[in-house]
């Protein structure tokens, strides 16, 4: 025996330099040189596994029941194998998705469970809770066995700290170290998934100490007590050799089922268990050290393991084949042989086992009940008040110290039963529950959250019912009925021969069945249900975690989103502030703002994922989901599907092409030729075929109306407003795109201020929409308009871009079409313009007819191609003549027949009418039918003169009156006759008047094109201008009179040709010279 | 060696066939070859093959291990292609 305070103080010292390898390392850490960077450290760290259980368990095992204790380090050798595909995969999943525990795993890959997260804790914390309580049994044991003397020991007294209350023994207080550890090294920040760098070294030192005090008292014993391996054998089976079996397998104790199943149980732990999952995946540096660790930690393993055999069979031969204290043959037998130093190495490094074990695991277990148990409730509780990260911080120090106090009552309540002795294989069996979940959930597609959860509680039921009830029962805790008699007394439900599997070693049988129930119904539920889209999204991350992802299409968006400070303020709360704005400024860092500070609608998703993600770091996955989606929630906004309007799943890399062939449809629809409508009609199909609308519209200006037609529309309005025309008024959407010349998205129709389309959309139904203005040569034409019933969120950027290049593409079918139908309308209009012109050219006189006694002149200058004007003269049978000009409304076809009917009448009937006033009496009768239906009229003037008698009687029908040139008064006179236009009323009396020539007499009738000729101060020419120059110009032969007046006028308009109609027709009465 | 090397795919491949090797030759019926009350070199036969076949295993391990980081620095030394003169 060694004096208490030696062993006490050497503990302490122990503690003190693992405090301060662990600080050291930190410091370290903090100036950027890792001390666990290494693979070495890696591979030590690993060996965590290594508990006291293996440390004195194994020699009792081999001393007890046989070599099946191999099994439990062959099967991690065997697991090394798979590392670089399995453990490598977890990693880089791991630190892709902050993962930050098991639970955090299998969780975060059925799309973030909260539910599921709870379940592995539960199941994770029972399962370890009695490890933890082994391992602070053998501390204690150990520490009593060295400080009390043998004789003591044997009757079972329980010693205690001279000095302290009989409440705290050695195990409490080493519990409240490990706890105190646990705090300082485990949970100094809130983020899990930074690496606790002092915690890993102090388990890496652990390690060593623990295979070097091992290796130390195996080559001791071996070669100290004995002479190596052969002697001890052969010792061993000369002295016992009815014990020959326990150096072979398929004995009564080891059937080769068991070894299969200790081996597969191994392999599966020392991936699954929490400790080990933690160590592995979340304290890992960097995927190359897996690849050492690979070989290194199975050496480790099997050096630790090496002199086990010899040194049971040592202990059983010292101790004359007493196999009662076997599971501490290597403290005792260095003790009885007289090496307390040795002793003490060995208790060091026993301590180590159990230590690194407990710091690890609670830490691990800390997070899981931190995450996914408390975290749901402190989110129900404190929804939205208060900044949390200092409570979380303290409530996973409570944790830790919780779930190493657990353990320790655990111990004093169970302490010394027998249950303990087999409590290291029923953790190995629970870890090997996440099996089926973890790596299903890692290769398989179709596993589903539903498969899993059932999968692993039918698991952990059986697990409890072939495991711990049988425990319970050795413990005496239960009675033997139901294990003799099962469940309400049916055989078949017996704990250990479940229905009828009987003769089947405990671990192999309960091996067996959780894992039927668990894989079955894990593969079944799978296939039977469908994921949720977001385990769709995380089976992706998962799954195809080593193929080159394209970046996720953006298929989802905030609606109402946060700004970037909303969304620090939240992390802020939950990880502090500093932390908050040190990841936010690396998340912007490389990331484009806009002018308004704000990140594009398309960023937000991605900053709402960074959210998650660092939470998830400190919260687990999926308390971190939760409290993105209550915070998003309870400020309105939400997550929504943003339709995949480009039809396929990866829209950036197939969006262009798709693009580009409903433009190319689209225009080539434009070009095709086809009527207005039809290319219309047919760009709303090929836009409404390829992305799935509910109502598109194209709506093109009215100008006369002022407002915008419907002019084709896809897809059915159900309350007609929405296919309505609509108003030029900034009131509307569509007014607003047109007026503004700028597109209008609204993805959320929830959100819009305009009152009229709030109303329309809401009784249409329609929760998003896009209005974008047509255009020609930039300006607005018109307004195309896609909505949708179903989907908001549906204008991403990109699809803004493809709908604003299609109403370029109906604009360009707009302005093709427009130009068409003007060259139709011109060509026609030519052609009538011709014929109109030959008919006109007809109609007027080819010469002027040669009357003794008068000078005639006349002429029509047509506005444009064609004139309304007419004139004419009229030789009579009785030597007179008369002068008709008129003017007919209109330069069409119409109006040139018009005249034509007017001239035929007149000159086959004339004389038979009359004097002019019945003339134009007649003639309005006659074309008042026609006139009026033409909605034409005539303006006519009619003079007859007789040279003989000088004498002229004249009418007009509203025509001007026309200028005459009195010689002998040497003024101008004005002729007007009372009368209505042609074709007004069906009789009108018409005034006549009469006047008498003169020699030198010049008469001028003139069509108001003449006078009505303006320049460009729209200055008319009017009738006293031109009284002026027949006043001025008397003398003139009519002929040069008509061309002064025609220059006069160009002179004054400016322009040579005229608006309107100009005809001049002059009469000039010869002098009679008197003298001849 | 040098297949492997070349190709990923054949050391993935003999990586599996290793593994499932170990499971086999560390388990019945193999190990009920070894499994006789027969002590070679004074050490019960069936302890003898598992203290070789486990280094053995081990032994594998490291030399894919060594392999695998072998491939890596290659890939990773010819990953910028060099040069090719032209000229």
């Amino acid at each position: 025996m060694i004096p208490f305070g030696i062993v006490a103080s050497l503990s302490l010292l122990y503690f003190g330099m693992l405090f301060a390898v662990a600080y050291y390392a930190d410091q370290r850490s903090q100036a950027g040189r890792s001390l666990i960077d290494n693979p070495n450290v890696y591979s030590f760290s690993l060996a965590v596994y290594c508990t006291s259980w293996t440390y004195y368990g194994s020699v009792g095992r081999a001393a007890t029941s046989g070599i099946d204790f191999i099994a439990i380090y062959l099967g991690p050798t065997l697991m090394a194998f798979t590392w670089w595909f399995l453990l490598r995969r977890m990693v880089r999943v791991s630190k892709e998705q902050n993962i930050a525990s098991i639970a955090d795993l299998i969780s975060s890959r059925y799309g973030k469970s909260a539910v599921l997260g709870a379940i592995v804790t539960l199941f994770a914390v029972l399962g370890i809770l009695p490890y933890i309580a082994l391992q602070l049994k053998a501390v204690s044991y150990t520490f009593n066995l060295l400080t009390i003397p043998s004789n003591e020991l044997a009757h079972g007294a329980r010693h205690y700290i001279p000095g302290l209350p009989a409440t705290i023994d050695t195990a409490l207080i080493v519990a409240v170290l490990l706890g105190l550890f646990g705090v300082l090294f485990g949970a100094r920040h809130l983020d899990a998934t930074e690496r606790h760098e002092g915690l890993v070294a102090a388990v890496a030192l652990e390690s060593l100490l623990k295979v070097v005090a091992f290796l130390m008292v195996g080559i001791f014993i071996t070669y100290g007590l004995f002479d190596g391996f052969t002697d001890i054998f052969s010792q061993f089976l000369a002295r016992f050799p009815e014990r020959h079996q326990l150096l072979m397998l398929n004995t009564e104790q080891i059937p080769y089922p068991e070894w299969f199943s200790l081996t597969f149980m191994a392999m599966m732990a020392v991936m699954f268990l929490p400790r080990q999952f933690h160590i592995m995946v979340v304290e890992n540096c960097r995927e190359e050290h897996i690849h050492k660790a690979m070989w290194r930690f199975p050496a480790y393993l099997f050096l630790i393991n090496l002199f086990v055999i010899p040194i049971a069979l040592g202990g059983i031969i010292l101790n004359n084949g007493d196999t009662s204290g076997a599971d501490f043959f290597v403290l005792q037998v260095p003790l009885d042989s007289g090496h307390p130093w040795l002793a003490l190495v060995v208790f060091i490094g026993g301590f180590s086992a159990s230590a690194g074990m407990v710091m690890v695991e609670s830490v691990a277990l800390s997070t899981m009940i931190l995450n996914h148990l408390l975290m749901p409730i402190i989110l129900k509780v404190y929804s939205g008040a208060g900044n949390l990260s200092g409570l979380l911080i303290n409530l996973k120090r409570i944790a830790i110290f919780a779930v190493i106090l657990l353990g320790y009552l655990y111990y004093r309540t169970l302490g010394e039963s027998a249950a303990l002795v087999n409590i290291g294989l029923i953790s190995f069996l629970a870890a090997t529950q996440f099996a089926p979940a973890i790596i299903g959930g890692l290769y398989w597609r179709r596993a589903t959250r539903r498969g899993a959860t059932v999968g692993l509680v039918l698991g952990f039921m059986v697990w409890f019912y072939t495991l711990l009830i049988p425990a319970f029962v050795e413990s005496g805790w239960l009675g033997t009925s139901i294990l003799d008699d099962g469940l309400f007394g049916l055989a078949i439900l017996r704990p250990t021969a479940l229905l009828g599997l009987v003769d089947f070693g405990l671990w192999s049988h309960a091996l067996f069945w959780t894992l039927f129930v668990n894989v079955g119904s894990f593969l079944a539920i799978s296939l039977l249900t469908t994921p949720v889209p977001a385990e769709e999204e995380q089976t992706e991350k998962f799954v195809d975690v080593f193929k080159d992802r394209a970046e996720a299409p953006q298929l989802r968006r905030i609606s109402k989103a946060p700004t970037i400070i909303e969304f620090v303020e939240l992390m802020a709360k939950f990880i502090g502030e500093k932390r908050a704005h040190q990841a936010i400024s690396e998340y912007l860092g490389n990331r484009e703002i806009d002018a308004k500070g704000s990140l594009s609608e398309q960023e937000l998703p991605q900053l709402k994922r960074f959210t998650e993600q660092t939470l998830a770091g400190s919260v687990g996955t999926a308390p971190a989901r939760i409290i993105l989606e209550n915070y998003l929630a309870a400020r309105g906004s939400h997550m929504e599907d943003v339709f995949d309007v480009l039809g396929s799943v990866n829209i950036s890399r197939t969006a262009s092409r798709e693009q580009l062939s409903v433009l190319y449809e689209a225009a080539r629809a434009a070009s095709s030729g086809a009527s207005l409508q039809t290319v219309l009609d047919e760009i709303l199909k090929i836009f409404t075929d390829q992305f799935r609308f509910d109502l598109c519209v194209i709506r093109i200006l009215d100008p006369e109306r002022q407002a915008l037609t419907v002019r084709s529309q896809r897809g059915t309005s159900l309350t007609q407003a929405f296919d309505a025309d609509r108003e030029l008024t900034m009131d509307t959407f569509i007014g607003e795109a047109f007026l503004t010349n700028h597109m209008i998205v609204v993805n959320d129709c929830d959100t819009i201020s305009k009152q009229k389309t709030a109303e329309i959309t809401r009784l249409e139904g329609i929760v998003s929409f896009a209005h974008a203005p047509i255009t020609v040569e930039g300006q607005p034409i018109g307004v195309i308009s896609a909505s949708s019933r179903t989907a908001k969120g549906i204008f991403t950027e990109e699809f803004v871009e493809l709908f604003g290049s299609l109403a370029g593409q109906v604009g360009v079918a707009w302005r093709n079409a427009q130009q068409t139908e003007r060259l139709i309308a011109a060509r026609e209009q030519q052609r009538e313009l011709e014929i109109a012109k030959t008919i006109q050219l007809g109609l007027l006189p080819l010469s002027v007819p040669e009357i003794p006694g008068i000078q005639l002149g006349g002429i029509c200058v047509p506005a444009k191609d064609v004139g309304g004007d007419y004139y004419d003269f009229l030789l009579q049978s009785d030597g007179g003549i008369g002068l008709v000009i008129a003017d007919v409304s209109g330069h069409n076809v119409g109006a040139a027949l018009l005249m034509a009917e007017t001239r035929t009448l007149i000159r086959a009937r004339y004389g038979q009418f009359g004097t002019p006033r019945d003339t134009l009496a007649e003639l309005n009768r006659f074309f008042y039918e026609d006139l009026n239906r033409a909605e034409l009229f005539v303006t006519m003037f009619l003079l007859e003169f007789h040279p003989e008698s000088g004498r002229a009687i004249y009418a007009s029908a509203g025509h001007s009156p026309a200028l005459l040139w009195r010689k002998n008064a040497g003024d101008y006179l004005r002729l007007d006759a009372e009368g209505l236009i042609l074709g007004v009323r069906r009789e009108f009396p018409y005034e006549q008047e009469n006047v008498d020539l003169g020699p030198g007499d010049v008469l001028l009738l003139y069509t108001d094109g003449v006078i009505e000729a303006a320049n460009s101060e729209r200055e008319l020419f009017g009738e006293e201008r031109l009284a002026d120059l027949l006043k001025d110009s008397h003398q003139l032969a009519p002929r040069e009179l008509i061309d002064l007046i025609l220059q006069q006028v160009r002179l004054f308009s400016g322009s040579h040709s005229f608006n309107d109609d100009i005809s001049l027709v002059v009469m000039k009465i010869e002098e009679v010279k008197k003298s001849s | 060696m040098n297949l492997q090397t070349k190709n990923p795919l054949h050391l993935r491949e003999a990586w599996v066939i290793c593994f499932v090797l170990g499971l086999v030759m560390l388990n019945f019926p193999f190990l009920h070859i070894f499994n006789k009350d027969v002590q070679v070199f004074g050490i019960p036969l069936i302890i003898l093959y598992l203290l070789i076949g486990w280094p053995l295993s081990i032994v594998v391990v490291a030399l894919f291990s060594l392999l695998l980081g072998a491939k890596e620095e290659q890939d990773h030394d010819s990953a910028p292609p060099p040069p090719q003169d032209q000229a």
